[in-house]
């Protein structure tokens, strides 16, 4: 079973307002990269609320290094994590690897994220690579001429708070009046219908994750929680490892998308609330007080989760090579994890080039374990929570998720 | 129904408060800058009562502690600060035993800086503390943009005015006094004379700092604040320092390279075995630093306020702003008051509002962490006003927000071929391969001084020998403080000569 994210639903394109000026032929280029993985259908619905038509939203495809090979290569300045350097075959893609050209790409410097942790935390930034890459990366295709303009491609890449919603309308007005001939009215308009589809989309995909927790519930089974950062849902960054454990038959959830209901949240935290440790369930302040980074704190988050929640039985953590961001947490996590005997499993290193080999082995070394201890620590961690389980609770799940779940 | 089995969840380290009681036994540990800045600060917290001692200049040892007490992948600075702290405490731990280091002592540091690891060192050292079996030692952050925050950690640190302003002022004095260090040390007569008259001089400033006047330091905080920026206090000593540094002889018409040093902020401002000494060692291969003010950093932290409260609205915000401002100018009333205290030798601070519209088309001025759009400004800076021949970066290995900028600079360098810029990678133990590579640029930088000297002589009609007599004749033309104004040139050998091509017509 596989949470159906990005790749999957890219085809669902949220419903459009409708349209203030004809925009309907112009075609947009998104690099599928970085923080797109969680905020894609944002831009979706701004677009498509500007009246852009959903099939001239193009995003690049999944990162390979075929595709770099092709369109990236000679283009990288510098030398970094991969999540970063793959972009230049994104945009080398969208430049010159479209049958039906594309009249702008977009690369927005994401600078901070939308977070349900957000008002919990110190701050809900991005990394300081995801926001500053598409300023690294353009210059690969300014330096020696203007690549863009050549193929008569806008380059727009509007600096853009998404964790401050206040700010994303005058932000998206200044970066694309020119290029969409925009007004600022229109523009908060499709700002609110971005925000409006992804949080449609992120509903969806946590209704989905409880389904499936439900599930793990009222069988007694173990699932396996993924702790990484958005893009590692993207083959070509993550290696799709955590496939290779579903096809042995456990349910994978990413930690994004875990469900943040109050009475799952309050049976998971209600305690330590009470006990005043932390102050909600989203206060990770007892494991990590440097909470600025988004994706980072809501890895820690998963961390905490995963000890206490009794059918995530595993962890499995993906960090790219060379990750700054990753490296002061690789301890805590595993130890916050580790805390309840519950597994953990970290592939780190990531790089280009997909270590079959070694996956191979690693995941057969996980199946072994998970079979092994599973039953025991779901007890053991149930033992730990206050009887009622909410999700025993639930209407019997769905048959999509059932069927998900099978 | 089953009995709740308690599990031990895990939590970070929190330290035990540091009373007020304990001022007098504790001492503060501290770091990151360079001596001189570290010793006046010791003069600032002395003269407030604490205990407080920097800690050893870092060396390549504290890299391979470093190594061994935090996770894999650490940047440079992550790694060499925390093996410093790591090894000062395992010295002392040999001496004192466990225990009493850890009643003895406290660390502070800078922290909170958001979105790179610079706000996630105290991870590191936690992790090393764990390592090192001292789990109880007292580390403590510092937010570097609030000047009263009271008494914090449990009322042994006090982080009032009369603190924070005192460590801004000997930030700056440090500064200033270290521009004046490395304009005069390359061109000294007296190979030594430099260094010794600036030893001399931040031990006459920490005396200084020492003893602020205690009157001055109380009171409401409108006087604190107003005595700081008006009081001669400060400014009286800088003429005395200039006084010590009028003694030393230069050479000017030694023609050398001047190169610029950016980069990331511990890397940039570090003397030592952190950055390969690489100051010292652009100095030994004949060049002339310009060194990285630590007052650049605070200007920028003051002046990005001020740009976000104009993008909501210069209208809505018009209070704020003016606020804001009036504070980034009386910041540079007063560093231009120690500058000219010290003949105006040291260089100006850059134009914040310059830096961000130079880089704007390469790099966004909100971008965040390590030093921003300023890597990219203050190049362009350099280049454009003729300032130095040639930029010298220190990136640290695996810096997340260098590395962004870095490639960015591959645009500036599309557009600007000429402008000499050497990126160094700082891994810290690959010295030889990273020296070799400025070492390429420095060669090319040295030929463009020469030309712009010899252009220079040509332009002028002067000779060697003329300007020799006529510094027989005027000595003062000699002394370290004489001050050679800007003509355009990079180079001082030729502005040097412009000058007295004025002053002999
Ligand atoms: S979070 Fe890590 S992998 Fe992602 S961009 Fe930043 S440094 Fe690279
Ligand atoms: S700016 Fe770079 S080197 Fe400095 S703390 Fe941040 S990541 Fe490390």
């Amino acid at each position: 079973m596989r949470i159906p994210t990005l790749r999957i639903l890219f085809g669902k394109k949220a419903s459009a307002a409708s349209p203030p000026k004809d925009r309907s032929s112009v075609r947009v280029g998104i690099p599928k990269v970085l923080n797109i993985w969680s905020t894609h259908q944002f831009w979706v619905g701004f677009l498509t609320a500007l009246g852009i038509a959903p099939e001239n939203i193009v995003f690049s495809s999944d990162t390979s290094e075929e595709q770099y090979r092709e369109y990236g290569k000679g283009r990288g300045t510098v030398d970094c994590c991969y999540p970063v350097k793959c972009m230049s075959g994104h945009y080398g893609e969208l430049i010159f690897g479209q049958k039906k050209k594309i009249d702008i790409l977009l690369s927005p410097m994401i600078y901070s994220l939308p977070s349900f942790l957000r008002g919990h935390v110190l701050d809900t930034l991005t990394c300081t690579r995801v926001m500053a890459g598409p300023e690294n990366i353009k210059a690969g295709f300014l330096k020696e001429r203007d690549v863009f303009a050549e193929n008569g491609i806008r380059y727009v890449s509007p600096f853009v708070s998404l964790g401050e919603p206040e700010k994303v309308p005058k932000q998206l007005h200044l970066a694309l009046k020119d290029v969409l001939d925009l007004d600022e009215e229109e523009t908060a308009r499709a700002v609110e219908a971005g925000y409006r589809a992804l949080e449609a989309f992120t509903q969806k995909m946590r209704q989905k994750s409880r389904e499936i927790l439900t599930w793990c519930a009222r069988h007694d089974r173990p699932c396996i929680l993924v702790l990484a950062r958005p893009y590692h849902m993207d083959p070509g960054i993550g290696h799709e490892i955590e496939a290779e454990l579903q096809a042995h038959g456990f349910p994978i959830l990413w930690m994004q998308y875990l469900p943040i209901d109050d009475d799952l949240m309050q049976w998971l935290f209600g305690e330590e609330i009470r006990a005043g440790r932390i102050k909600s369930p989203f206060d990770i302040s007892d494991v990590w007080p440097s909470s600025y980074s988004s994706n980072t704190n809501e890895i820690l988050w998963g961390a905490k989760v995963a000890a206490r929640c009794p059918w995530i039985t595993c962890v499995i953590r993906f960090s790219s090579y060379e990750c700054g961001m990753d490296q002061p947490t690789y301890t805590p996590t595993q130890k916050i994890v580790e805390a309840s005997g519950t597994l953990y499993f970290k592939f780190g290193d990531l790089d280009a080039t997909k270590p079959a080999g070694s996956i191979k082995i690693r995941v057969e070394t996980i199946v072994h374990y998970v079979e092994k201890y599973s039953r025991d620590l779901i007890r053991r961690k149930l033992a730990a929570l206050p009887p009622r389980c909410p999700l025993l609770e639930d209407a019997a799940p769905t048959s999509e998720s059932a069927s998900l779940a099978a | 129904m089953e009995t709740i089995q308690r599990i031990n969840h895990y939590t970070a380290y929190r330290p035990r408060p540091f009373t007020r009681e304990e001022r007098a036994t504790v001492t503060i540990l501290f770091g990151g800058l360079t001596w001189k800045h570290e010793r006046l600060i010791q003069g600032v917290l002395h003269n407030l009562g604490y205990k407080a001692q920097p800690l050893p200049n870092i060396t390549r040892a504290d890299l391979d502690a470093g190594k061994e007490l935090i996770d894999v992948g650490a940047c440079c600075p992550t790694i060499f600060t925390t093996g410093n702290l790591a090894n000062f405490l395992k010295s002392e731990m040999a001496v004192l035993g466990r225990d009493e280091v850890m009643k003895r002592y406290v660390f502070l540091t800078a922290g909170a800086c958001g979105p790179c690891r610079f706000g996630q060192y105290h991870e590191s050292y936690t992790m090393a503390l764990d390592g090192l079996g001292l789990r109880d030692f007292r580390l403590f952050l510092l937010a570097q943009n609030q000047l009263d925050q009271g008494a914090t950690h449990g009322g042994g640190l006090e982080i009032n005015l009369p603190l924070s302003l005192g460590l801004i002022w000997a930030i700056l004095c440090a500064d200033v006094l270290t521009d004046l260090e490395y304009m005069t040390r390359p061109y000294e007569i007296v190979p030594g004379e430099t260094d010794e008259v600036l030893r001399e001089s931040i031990a006459y400033l920490y005396d200084v700092f020492r003893n602020r006047p205690p009157e001055k330091l109380c009171g409401g905080k409108l006087k604190v604040f107003a005595w700081h920026v008006l009081t001669d206090y400060f400014t009286d000593a800088l003429r005395e320092v200039r006084k010590r540094w009028d003694a030393i002889r230069v050479d000017r018409l030694q023609v050398k390279p001047k190169v610029k040093i950016t980069g990331e902020f511990w890397l940039q401002t570090h003397e030592g075995d952190g950055n390969y000494n690489i100051k010292r060692w652009l100095e030994q291969e004949g060049a002339e630093v310009i060194p990285p003010p630590i007052a650049v950093w605070l200007d920028y932290l003051l002046h990005s306020p001020i740009t976000s409260e104009e993008w909501k609205g210069a209208e809505r915000n018009r209070k704020k702003i003016a606020l804001l401002r009036a504070v980034e100018q009386i910041y540079h009333f007063v560093y231009n008051r120690f500058r000219k205290a010290l003949g105006n030798l040291p260089y100006e601070l850059p134009d914040q509002e310059e830096l961000k519209h130079l880089a704007k088309p390469y790099y966004h001025y909100e971008l965040r962490g390590g030093e921003g759009h300023m890597l990219v400004g203050k190049a362009l800076y350099a280049y454009r006003h003729k300032k130095a021949h040639m930029i010298c970066e220190l990136s640290p290995y695996s810096c997340m927000p260098n590395t962004m900028s870095i490639g960015a600079m591959a645009n500036v360098l599309g557009r600007y071929p000429d402008l000499l810029y050497a990126p160094i990678e700082v891994k810290g133990d690959a010295e030889v391969h990273a020296l070799s590579r400025c070492q390429m640029i420095l060669t090319e930088a040295k030929r463009r001084a020469h030309a712009e000297f010899e252009e220079v002589l040509a332009k002028t009609g002067l000779t060697v020998e003329a300007i020799r007599r006529y510094e027989e004749r005027h000595p003062e033309v000699q002394r370290s403080t004489y001050r050679i104004p800007h003509y355009g040139y990079a180079g001082t050998a030729a502005n040097y000569v412009l000058h007295l091509a004025r002053k002999m017509r």
